[in-house]
């Protein structure tokens, strides 16, 4: 039962993550990679660690979603519905994407996997934790804080509505010839706007 | 486990009614008792209504995805001592992942039918439902704090002397904000609304919009069993037996949940966005170290 359930949810992982690279929307292939990341969610429950696989499933739910919606706000297509192409660099991703599959299955296949079972009364996630995080819990949270900064910044740095006025204000598109009259549609003369300096 | 299961599925389909009939309650749409069914049979008997270039497979089934995942949230919803559907010791993560689905289901099912009023309800759905969805997971840290595990069975057992709504008064208001996120009512249904004509719901009809109504009544079902059981203490209780205790708190929860949806009037999207940012997530992480100095030895 374990064996069947653990093979279809290898298929459907592998089969969804072939997908992201086969459809045509941004937003299908964020879920695509979703589907594929709740299988692999749903393999580490049957390996006993309910843990990671549920945790696994809800951040990368959150993280798909949110995903979706900046690919679809930054490259102005914007339903996602428009068909686009999901590939791109073919020969250099062809190359990497080689290289780490041979990695990862050099990886599986050459180390030595212990063989004696954990007793049932050792505590692997503490362990596991105090292994991971126990001496650099200070770099760890000092990164995090660091980061977190940084989203708030860029957010901040990139937004419309700005403390000093709207980031946008009197900017002028690049013109289609060089030195020539800025690209795109011109507000009407004297409507009461204040960008009317086009061609300064 | 199985009887658990079986209990959960035949107290669904009353409780969702009932879900229903609060929803009615002063609207003055029909009749209060029978109006839910009736207004969901003729929805069966009407057609479907097409729209241009769909994602057919998800138009189909956001409405199933949506139904299904109150049920599996509602399956970590301990009835009595030891009487719970999914056993997990990580119960209250599973109920997370289901909130964070619930927030891509929404979205799939405005996004799928390729058209305007949909998807603008999509968006600004998703906008407003992911601030709500952290808040939850700090207040539901805060109820798993005191229990020192974050089995839901071990939440409730750790409410034998007092109630989590006591010792941590903020919480459950907190999550309210999630509930009346995740069952798009009220100021936090961005998903739908009269200015979007409907919004996710614009260009569903028949029997689809049936499901999609029944499915929302679940999650409210859902919603109400686990706020009930986080902070209510779940099915402890003098006298009366423990699956009734948790029935009534529940329907009281579902109770609460509509008049709050009806009581709050919506703010406009950016609005709202700060009032989340800045005013309810501070509130959370206040109530959360609250509950840690409570808890500190």
């Amino acid at each position: 039962m374990t064996d069947a359930l653990f093979l279809v949810l290898s298929a459907l992982a592998v089969w969804s993550g072939w997908r992201v690279f086969r459809v045509d929307s941004m937003v299908r292939a964020s879920f695509q990679l979703l589907v594929s990341f709740i299988a692999v969610g749903l393999i580490a429950v049957l390996l006993a660690a309910p843990y990671i696989g549920i945790a696994t499933v809800f951040m990368m739910a959150v993280e798909m979603m949110v995903m979706a919606l900046f690919m679809v706000m930054f490259m102005m297509n914007p339903a996602g519905l428009n068909p686009m192409s999901m590939v791109h660099q073919h020969r250099f991703a062809a190359i990497t994407g080689g290289t780490a599959f041979a990695g990862l299955v050099a990886a599986v296949l050459l180390s030595d996997l212990p063989a004696n079972p954990v007793p049932p009364e050792a505590e692997a996630v503490r362990d596991l934790g105090r292994e991971l995080l126990g001496p650099s819990m200070l770099i760890f949270e000092t990164a995090g804080v660091t980061l977190l900064a940084t989203m708030i910044g860029a957010v901040v740095l990139s937004a419309r509505s700005g403390r000093y006025g709207e980031s946008d204000a009197g900017s002028v598109p690049p013109g289609l010839t060089p030195g020539g009259a800025p690209a795109g549609r011109r507000p009407a003369q004297g409507g009461g706007h204040h960008d009317h300096h086009w061609g300064h | 486990m199985i009887a658990a299961t079986l209990y959960l599925l035949l107290a669904l389909p009353p409780l969702v009614w009932a879900a229903a009939v609060f929803d009615r309650i002063g609207t003055g749409r029909g009749a209060l008792l029978a109006g839910p069914l009736r207004n969901g049979a003729a929805l069966l008997l009407r057609p479907v209504a097409p729209t241009e270039a769909p994602d057919r497979l998800n138009r189909l089934l956001a409405p199933g995805w949506y139904l299904a995942l109150a049920l599996v949230g509602l399956s970590v919803v301990p009835l009595a001592p030891g009487l719970v559907a999914s056993d997990l010791s990580t119960g209250l993560v599973l109920w997370g992942a289901c909130e964070a689905l619930t927030v891509v289901v929404v979205f799939l099912h405005g996004w799928s039918p390729n058209a305007p009023f949909p998807l603008l309800g999509a968006y600004r759905y998703v906008a407003i439902a992911l601030p709500a969805m952290l808040l939850s997971m700090f207040v539901l840290i805060g109820a798993a704090l005191p229990a020192q595990s974050l089995s839901v069975g071990a939440v409730v057992e750790a409410q034998r002397e007092v109630w989590n709504l006591v010792r941590q008064p903020l919480g459950l208001p907190l999550f309210m904000a999630l509930g009346l996120a995740l069952t798009l009512r009220g100021p936090f249904d961005y998903a739908g609304g009269a200015e979007l004509a409907g919004g996710t719901s614009a260009e569903e009809s028949g029997p689809a919009l049936a499901a999609w109504r029944l499915a929302r009544a679940a999650m409210l079902v859902a919603f109400s069993a686990m706020a009930a059981t986080a902070f209510l203490g779940g099915y402890l209780g003098p006298v009366l037996p423990g699956p009734l205790w948790l029935l009534l708190k529940t329907l009281a929860v579902m109770a609460a949940t509509v008049a709050a949806g009806r009581f709050f009037a919506r703010m406009p999207p950016a609005r709202m966005l700060t009032l989340l940012w800045v005013v309810l997530l501070p509130l959370s992480f206040a109530n959360l170290a609250l509950v840690g100095i409570e808890v500190l030895p």
